[in-house]
C-alpha cells in the first residue's frame, strides 16, 4: 500500500504525518489525562500513605533564586530526581534516613522542569534544608574550599550579589521539602 | 535509484539536464562549517574545565553553564543542521531533474539562518537560557526558527512538487518527513511546552530532545547517506523495499520514546514502559537501513582506500549501528539503573551526532565543494588526515566515556562510596576525554581548512567529474 508513497507527493506527506501522529499524541497528550498526579500538588495528612507533607507554590523570592539556578546552567549538571533505585535513596537522604522517591505531584510549579539528564555533581532534589546559608556562601565562592576534589566552577558573583544570593539559596533550601521525611535532622532544628 | 543518478555513468545525457546554481547550497555549507570550526573550540574548552575546573571560572560568561549550551545548540544547529539543509538545496533539485524552485529565498533563509546561531551565541553567552534542554534558546529566536523553516520547507516541497521524474527517491521521502516532524517536534520541544510544568512539562522537553535527534538529525542524516553511498560509489541501491521498510519504521516508531529519558524517575511506569517497548523496536528501521547500505557496498569495499567520502559514509554507517543498538540497551530498567545520567550520555550522544551523521555531512560536503565550485579538493591527503583525526579521537572520546560511564555508575549504585570520590575517579577519563577532544578538533581544522582551500583556490584545478 505505502508503495503509493514512492510517486504521490500527497500520500506520501499525509501517510508520513498520520504514522507520526499517532505516537505522537498517544505519548504527549493523552498521558497527562491518564496520570491526575502530573498536575496535582502533592498533599497527604495520613502517615500510613508514606511521608505528610503539602507542595507550597514558590515566593517571589524563591522563584528569583531559581531563575540564577536556570541562567547559570546548574540544571547541566544536577539532576533533581530521586529515582526508583535504591541507591538514590541512600544518596539523597540525610543522616541515616534513606529520601522518598520523588513523585510527579512534588513538581507541579515547576516550570521550566530541573529534572536534569547529566549528574556530573550531586543529585539536589532533596538537597532543601540540609547546608545552611554561610555553608552555600563558601561553597559558591569556591567549592573546592569545603568539598575536595570537586570540579564544580566556582560562582563569586553570585555570593557578591546579595539579593541573587538570598534568592538563590531561599530556592535551594525549598528543594524536595514538601514531603517531611527528616523532620527532627533539619540544621535549623 | 532514479535516472539521474544513473546518468553520473552516461555523461551524455548531460545536456537535458538544467543548470544548477547552487547558490543556497554554497551559503548554508560555508557558514556551517565556520560554526563546526568556532564551536570546536568551545567544545575543547569545556572538555578541559572538566579536568582545570576554575579556569576561565571567574568570567561570568565563559562557565561551564553558559558554555555547554553553546557548545550544544552551536553543533545542532549551527553546524550539522545548516549542513544538512545545504546538502538538501544540493540533492533535491538534482533529484528531481529541475532547478531549485527559488534561489533567492534559499540565499534568504541562509542569512536568516546565520542571524539566528549569531542570536544564539549572544543569548546563551549571556544567560538568557530557557532552561530546557535543547530549547535554551529565547521565544524570539525560536519564532525566527519557525520562520526559516517554513522558508527552507516551501522551497523544497515546491522543489518536489514541479519535479521531472515521477518517482521519488528514498532520499526525497526522508526529506519531506524531516521537514513535516520537524515542525512538529519543534513546535511542540519550544512552544507546547511552555504551557505545561514539572512532569508534563518534562515529557513534551523529551520529546522534542529524543526526536531533534530521531526525526530530524536522523531522516535528514540518512538521505545524505542514501543519496551520497550509491552516488560516491557509483554503485545501485541495493534493495528499494528494505528502504521503504526502513522509513515507514522510522515514521512510525520513533516518537513513541521520549519517556525512555526518565526512566526510574518521576514519571508514570507504564509510560517509561511504553517507551522501553518502543526504544527496542527502532532495531527494527535502524538494522532494515544498515544492511541496506551493507549489501550496496558488497564487493565494492575496496573503495573506501581511496575515496574519502565514502570512507566518512561508511564509517558514519559503522558508528550509526553502534549508537543505535547502544540506545535501546540502555532504555532496558537494568542496564538504565547503572548508565543513567552518567558520562555514557555524552559517549552515546557524540557517536550519533558526531560519529554518524556529522560524518555523513562531512562526506557530503567533500563530495558537493568541488562539484558545486567546479573544481578539485584541494588536498586529498589532507582529507584523509581530516578522517583520521576524527576516527582516533571519536573512538578515544566515545570509548573512553562508555567505560568511564559504566564504572561511574557501578560506583554510584554501591552507596558506601561517597558521592565525592566518583567524581576524583573519572579524572582520568576526563583528560583522555580532553585529549580526544583535541584530536577531533584537528579533524575539524583539517577539513575545515581544506574546504576553504579549495572554494578560494577553486580556479588553479581541473574540475571533477559530476
Amino acid at each position: 500500500m505505502l508503495r503509493k508513497a514512492d510517486s504521490n507527493f500527497g500520500f506520501a506527506v499525509v501517510a508520513a504525518l498520520i504514522f507520526f501522529f499517532i505516537g505522537g499524541t498517544l505519548t504527549t497528550v493523552v498521558p497527562p489525562l491518564v496520570d491526575k498526579s502530573w498536575g496535582k500538588a502533592f498533599e497527604n495528612n495520613d502517615p500510613a500513605k508514606g511521608p505528610t507533607g503539602k507542595l507550597q507554590p514558590y515566593t517571589e523570592l524563591e522563584l528569583k533564586g531559581r531563575a540564577v539556578y536556570v541562567r547559570e546552567g546548574c540544571w547541566y549538571c544536577h539532576t533533581q530526581q530521586t529515582r526508583t533505585l535504591l541507591s538514590d535513596t541512600k544518596r539523597s537522604g540525610w543522616k541515616g534516613v534513606d529520601s522518598p522517591i520523588s513523585t510527579p505531584d512534588e513538581f507541579v510549579y515547576d516550570n521550566p522542569h530541573m529534572f536534569g539528564t547529566k549528574r556530573t555533581g550531586p543529585d539536589l532534589s532533596r538537597v532543601g534544608g540540609k547546608y545552611d546559608t554561610q555553608w552555600h556562601r563558601t561553597h559558591f565562592r569556591n567549592p573546592r574550599d569545603l568539598v575536595p576534589g570537586s570540579i564544580m566552577p566556582p560562582f563569586p558573583w553570585i555570593v557578591e550579589n546579595q539579593e541573587e544570593f538570598t534568592a538563590l539559596v531561599a530556592y535551594m533550601q525549598t528543594l524536595g521539602r514538601a514531603k517531611n521525611w527528616r523532620p527532627d535532622n533539619d540544621y535549623e532544628k | 535509484m532514479p535516472e539521474e543518478t544513473n546518468s553520473s555513468v552516461n555523461p551524455s545525457a548531460a545536456p537535458s539536464w538544467p543548470v544548477h546554481e547552487d547558490t543556497t547550497a554554497k551559503w548554508f555549507l560555508i557558514s556551517s562549517i565556520a560554526y563546526f570550526f568556532i564551536v570546536g573550540i568551545i567544545a575543547v574548552v569545556i572538555a578541559a574545565k572538566f579536568v582545570w575546573p576554575s579556569l576561565l571560572g571567574t568570567v561570568q560568561y565563559l562557565t561551564y553553564g553558559r558554555l555547554r549550551p553553546l557548545h550544544v545548540n552551536g553543533m545542532l544547529f549551527g553546524w550539522l543542521l545548516a549542513a544538512d539543509m545545504g546538502l538538501t538545496y544540493f540533492m533535491v533539485p538534482r533529484l528531481c531533474g529541475v532547478k531549485l524552485w527559488s534561489e533567492k529565498l534559499g540565499v534568504a533563509t541562509a542569512a536568516l539562518w546565520n542571524v539566528i546561531v549569531l542570536g544564539a551565541v549572544v543569548s546563551l553567552l549571556m544567560g538568557w537560557n530557557q532552561g530546557l534542554e535543547y530549547a535554551e534558546l529565547p521565544l524570539a529566536l525560536d519564532v525566527l526558527v519557525v520562520v526559516a523553516w517554513i522558508m527552507f520547507g516551501a522551497n523544497i516541497f515546491l522543489t518536489i512538487a514541479s519535479r521531472k521524474y515521477d518517482q521519488m527517491y528514498v532520499s526525497i521521502w526522508y526529506i519531506m518527513g524531516t521537514i513535516l516532524w520537524t515542525a512538529f517536534v519543534y513546535l511542540t520541544g519550544n512552544f507546547a511546552v511552555l504551557f505545561a510544568t514539572g512532569v508534563n512539562q518534562a515529557n513534551l522537553n523529551w520529546m522534542y530532545v529524543h526526536n531533534a535527534v530521531g526525526l530530524i538529525f536522523t531522516p535528514v542524516g540518512l538521505a545524505i547517506a542514501y543519496y551520497f553511498i550509491p552516488k560516491s560509489s557509483n554503485t545501485p541501491l541495493y534493495s528499494h523495499k528494505l528502504s521503504m521498510i526502513g522509513f515507514w519504521a522510522l515514521a512510525f516508531v520513533y516518537v513513541w520514546t521520549g519517556a525512555h529519558h526518565m526512566i526510574h524517575g518521576p514519571i508514570s511506569q507504564w509510560l517509561q514502559t511504553i517507551a522501553i517497548a518502543f526504544s527496542l523496536m527502532l532495531l527494527i528501521p535502524v538494522w532494515a537501513v544498515v544492511y541496506n547500505f551493507f549489501a550496496t557496498m558488497k564487493g565494492q569495499w575496496y573503495q573506501l582506500k581511496d575515496n574519502i567520502a565514502l570512507k566518512f559514509l561508511m564509517s558514519g554507517v559503522v558508528f550509526y549501528l553502534l549508537t543505535c543498538f547502544q540506545g535501546p540497551m540502555h532504555s532496558l530498567r537494568s542496564v538504565n539503573a547503572i548508565v543513567s545520567k552518567t558520562d555514557w550520555i555524552p559517549g552515546h550522544a557524540h557517536m550519533a551526532v558526531l560519529g554518524a551523521f556529522s560524518f555523513f555531512a562531512i562526506a557530503g560536503t567533500y563530495w558537493m565543494i568541488p562539484r558545486v565550485f567546479k573544481t578539485s579538493l584541494f588536498s586529498e591527503g589532507l582529507a584523509n588526515w581530516s578522517f583520521w583525526f576524527m576516527m582516533i579521537g571519536g573512538l578515544g572520546f566515545f570509548v573512553t566515556l562508555r567505560l568511564g560511564g559504566f564504572w561511574q555508575g557501578w560506583q554510584w549504585n554501591n552507596v558506601a562510596i561517597p558521592f565525592i570520590d566518583t567524581v576524583v575517579a573519572l579524572k582520568p577519563v576526563w583528560i583522555v576525554r580532553f585529549f580526544s577532544g583535541i584530536l577531533m578538533f584537528l579533524g575539524i581544522v583539517s577539513f575545515s581548512y581544506n574546504i576553504m582551500a579549495t572554494i578560494l583556490g577553486a580556479k588553479d584545478r581541473p574540475a571533477v567529474a559530476a
